[in-house]
């Protein structure tokens, strides 16, 4: 018992518990702060219960006391005290022998927010499934009387027949008259084989429950009236909420291919199956997706497989909810795995993945880009040329590159427009872009800008990347044209020449032109080194394909 | 000894061994080297846990081992040792061995040689204990007797059962309403359940027997919780799971609340409507599970049950399924508690209810088709051939009421007696039937078991 000289260092111990109770709060499991709370609270209460003996609290509404000396106490409502108090904890003891796995245990189940994170649980119960052995507690149970009178009322009623009025004489005799001998229900001990036949039992009962309820739930629904579907949908799709938060998309998965196949030959099975079709609107919900986006970015491993099954089951309806959680996913492999959804999923509506170009956030407007690009309808293009402009370079990049992909024929000023852009590389991009389209009005953009008067002094990347894109159109004209700018000469500037004209070698080389050996032949004794270079390359890659 | 094992485990180990080094020196002389390693491995564990703890005593409580005054837990898998090593204890009237210095293995080999010679003997626990003197670290103690604070404990226990019959009627009050049901209240009035049933479980059993015609429902869906998680623990379920089992079992009725009152408390027979309607209780069960608890794994076990209670294993019962399923443990469970409860109790429907014998069997007679066999084996060993409730007439003319099972002897179970060898009442007293007399021999044995309902015995009269 703790003497009134060791008062501090129970309050003290009190304090700690209190902090720790905040940290655990704030920080989560695998914080290292949360895990340093608990180590440093264990062995501050084990250096307590080391030299003081067993810490005996007893509870008031406002007051920690030990024996009659209050440790502890608070005005506020919501105080240390009556968190434990209000549940019906009148006394608490912590006892030598401690262990670090128990004041964890203890901890935790003092920060456990109930009104949040579970309604049904409160602290006796958080204590009691501890199940501690040096931390134990006495409860005042009254509160949970129903009905205080209760007990003695059903006691008078057991008893309104006293035995005392049956003739147990009657009895007697009656029964020394029967012949019959003991009534026996044989026991029969139990075997070995019964317990290993228990321990299989036991080992089953671990399996997920939740498959054999949403089997109950659907022949629910099958055993239920017309006016009782809706019902029992809500009730399938509360399920289809639980697999969702707890990651179960296999689980999930099953209701809808049991929602999809609603049972042939009922009287009202179209009713049946317009009620099932609340299943996949759920499905496609925000709440729901948002759920598994949670599940996504959670870094647990989730079936990836199934995911793309389950993606499948959706209709355009979940474009928007998968935009959402697109602009909040945290992790890459999450997005990674939401944009290959909307690749899936915005196929069926474009209209709809369109809107997410509105979002504020650059990163989900790119993102929304890169998936019109890969799921390759021309009909994205449309919605391309506000994002052309988009203040992030970033998602400009992504258009001019989707336009490029999609041969945007009717976005050549979107494309000529970016050749001005400040940046070098949606320029450059932009130039590749107008490569991949191949038409000739393409062409002939990029044959301007090859022949315009600032061009000679772009950087050399950008002088090649405009080459090697016209590189492209393998025609008369186009080898004519580089032919041309091969043969060119300047009396000024004569360094930025010859890079230009080392860029049309080097695309003369990739389109093969062979009437082009010859200039390239006498330019492998050029004085600029890179020309030389580039001609010599040129000869290689026409004469022998390298 | 590494102290994060946890005493708990230690001590489950120590008495698990105890079982074992006794089955082995039944077999093999104590001598033996397959008993020396298997004695070296206990007398480590307890020398071990004495360094920590003191003296050690193993004693036997009721149906079950206690450690230095704790309960000893264990699961399926000691199940076996556990059952084999009570009833060794039992047969010899031993209620206690006790470790008070350290212990060599020779001195333990010496406690089995005396233990095993000792089952020969007319008075096994005088014999054993006579030879167990001379140890110097070991003692034995005889079997307890009911202890003197039964009736102190009776009257917590009655306190406990009526305020979970009290809440059961509350909840299925509040169901009908429409209010709010607080599951947080739910987990502990079961919590409390499941700790009355821990360590006093004869009292909790014999408060099953309390039937209320009146307030069938509600006394009925407490019943069936109290012998689902008797059957749970006998299983070897942990302490989470049996509160699970509890509180699933108190809600596997909770589909009758939307079955009027009227039909409920109908005098007459049933009518074919009145059955459908009945019938139609688990699927309700269901709905209101979910609108009283959120989705989890316990609302999801316990709409299972809810809804499985009145399927048999081959198929047949209701709700009809269109698949033939595997039935959840915990249905399979409460459907066996369900019936034994429902069979003898007095219900609209069946307005005489029949004995607890007779439901025993009938159930026995089901357990091919309607009932889990393998479960039913162990619900019969935990309520005994004679389930408490059963009135009995013993070889000395006297009549009797049995108070309590005895698991090491299901035909000698606790009998309150209550009248005398000549029929005359008398003020009831309590014999174990397993007890010897200084011969040797039982002075009371049971001749026949009575339907006490022929005779409209109140059994609350000698449980309350």
């Amino acid at each position: 018992m703790v003497s009134a000289e060791d008062i501090k260092p129970a309050q003290e111990l009190i304090q700690v518990f209190q902090r720790a109770r905040k940290n655990l709060r704030i920080y989560p499991v695998n914080n290292p702060v949360y895990s340093k709370t608990i180590e440093d609270a264990f062995a501050r209460a084990d250096d307590f219960l080391e030299e003081h003996g067993d810490l005996e609290l007893k509870f008031r509404q406002n007051e920690i006391m030990i024996g009659d000396k209050t440790i502890y106490s608070a005005d506020r409502e919501d105080n240390f005290a009556f968190f434990f108090f209000r549940d019906g904890v009148r006394e608490l003891s912590f006892r030598r022998g401690l262990t670090l796995d128990e004041m964890k245990g203890f901890l935790q189940a003092i920060s456990f927010d109930f009104e949040r994170q579970s309604e049904d649980d409160d602290i006796v119960t958080m204590l009691w499934e501890g199940d501690f052995e040096h931390i134990k507690y006495v409860v005042d149970g009254s509160f949970l009387l129903e009905d205080e009178v209760y007990e003695n009322q059903a006691t008078a009623r057991a008893k309104t027949e006293p035995a005392s009025e049956v003739d147990l004489k009657r009895i007697y005799d009656d029964v020394l008259m029967e012949e019959a001998a003991a009534r026996q229900t044989q026991v029969i001990q139990v075997t070995k084989a019964d317990l290993l036949a228990l321990q299989k039992e036991m080992e089953r009962d671990q399996q997920d429950k939740l498959p054999r309820l949403i089997e109950i739930l659907f022949e629910l629904f099958r055993g239920s009236s017309a006016q009782e579907y809706g019902g029992i949908v809500n009730l399938i799709n509360e399920a289809f909420e639980y697999c969702a938060r707890n990651g179960n998309l296999r689980m999930a998965l099953g209701i809808l291919e049991a929602a999809k196949n609603p049972p042939g030959g009922a009287e009202d099975e179209g009713l049946m199956k317009e009620e099932l079709k609340r299943v996949f609107e759920f499905a496609c919900s925000p709440g729901i997706v948002g759920m598994l986006g949670e599940r996504l970015d959670s870094g647990e491993i989730l079936d990836a497989d199934a995911f793309d099954e389950y993606v499948r089951h959706l209709d355009k309806k979940a474009v928007p909810s998968f935009i959402t959680i697109l602009g909040e996913l945290k992790t890459m492999e999450a997005r990674k795995q939401v944009i290959n959804a909307l690749v899936f999923l915005g196929e069926k509506d474009i209209h709809a993945l369109a809107k997410g170009l509105s979002d504020d956030r650059w990163y989900v407007v790119r993102n929304i880009i890169y998936i019109f690009r890969r799921i390759g309808d021309k009909r994205a293009l449309e919605f391309l040329s506000r994002a052309a402009h988009h203040q992030d370079v970033r998602v400009r990049m992504e258009v001019l590159k989707t336009l490029g992909e999609l041969e945007g024929h009717g976005m050549m000023s979107v494309l000529k427009e970016a050749l001005d852009d400040p940046e070098t590389s949606i320029r450059l991009t932009a130039v590749r872009a107008l490569g991949r389209i191949k038409s000739n009005s393409s062409k002939r953009i990029i044959m301007d800008r090859i022949s315009s008067k600032p061009f000679l002094d772009f950087e050399f990347n950008e002088k090649k990347e405009c080459f090697e894109a016209l590189a492209n159109w393998n025609d008369p004209g186009t080898e004519e044209f580089l032919l041309k700018a091969l043969r060119s000469t300047s009396f000024f500037k004569r360094a930025r020449m010859d890079e230009f004209r080392a860029c049309a070698a080097y695309s003369l080389g990739l389109v093969r032109c062979r009437s082009a050996l010859e200039p390239l032949e006498k330019l492998k004794g050029a004085k600029n080194g890179l020309l030389r270079e580039y001609a010599y390359k040129a000869i290689k890659r026409i004469e022998y394909g390298q | 000894m590494d102290s994060s094992q946890g005493k708990g485990r230690i001590s489950r180990d120590i008495v698990n061994q105890l079982s074992v080094i006794v089955r082995t020196a039944q077999i093999h002389d104590p001598r033996n080297v397959a008993v020396a390693s298997a004695v070296e491995k206990f007398v480590s564990g307890v020398n071990g846990l004495m360094l920590e703890e003191g003296p050690i005593e193993i004693e036997i409580v009721g149906e079950y081992f206690y450690l230095n005054g704790e309960r000893v837990k264990f699961t399926t898998e000691h199940l076996l040792n556990f059952d084999s090593l009570l009833r060794e204890f039992k047969r010899r009237r031993l209620g206690s061995v006790k470790f008070v210095c350290e212990t060599k293995p020779e001195e333990v080999q010496a406690f089995l040689g005396a233990f095993v010679s000792s089952q020969y003997a007319a008075e096994p626990f005088e014999d054993l204990r006579a030879n167990t003197e001379r140890l110097k670290c070991i003692s034995v103690g005889a079997l307890r007797r009911i202890s003197e604070g039964a009736e102190d404990i009776r009257k917590a226990v009655k306190h406990t059962y009526f305020n979970a019959v009290s809440f059961t009627r509350g909840v299925m009050n509040r169901i009908k309403t429409g209010e709010r049901i607080s599951m947080k209240k739910a987990k502990r009035v079961v919590e409390t359940m499941v700790d009355t049933l821990l360590e006093k479980e004869e009292f909790l059993l014999g408060m099953t027997v309390i039937k209320d015609y009146d307030e069938y429902t509600f006394h009925h869906s407490v019943n069936v919780s109290i012998l689902s998680v008797a059957l749970g623990q006998r299983l070897g379920m942990d302490k989470i799971k049996l509160m699970e089992l509890g509180l699933v079992s108190l809600f596997h009725d909770i589909g009758k609340t939307v079955i009027p009152n009227e039909v409920l408390n109908k005098p007459g027979a049933f009518d074919e409507e009145d059955w459908k309607l009945m019938a139609r209780h688990p699927l309700s069960g269901v709905k209101i599970i979910f609108n009283m608890k959120n989705f989890d794994s316990s609302s999801i076990r316990a709409a299972i049950t809810a809804y499985e209670h009145h399927i048999h294993p081959d198929g047949s019962g209701y709700p009809a399924a269109r698949k033939l399923s595997e039935l959840d443990l915990f249905s399979r469970i409460v459907a066996i508690a369900d019936q034994y409860d429902a069979m003898t109790s007095s219900r609209v429907y069946a307005r005489v209810p029949m004995s607890p014998d007779s439901a025993l069997a009938l159930m026995v007679k089901r357990s091919a088709t309607q009932l889990d066999p393998l479960l039913l084996k162990f619900f019969i060993n935990l309520v005994g051939t004679y389930p408490v409730g059963t009135l009995v007439m013993l070889d000395t003319r006297e009549l009797g009421i049995v108070t309590g099972a005895n698991t090491s002897e299901h035909l000698r179970p606790r009998v309150t007696i209550i009248t005398d060898a000549d029929g005359n009442r008398i003020s009831p007293m309590v014999a174990d039937l397993a007890e010897k007399d200084g011969s040797g021999s039982y002075p009371r044995s049971i001749a026949k078991a009575v339907d006490h309902n022929r005779y409209g015995i109140n059994l609350a009269e000698y449980f309350l």
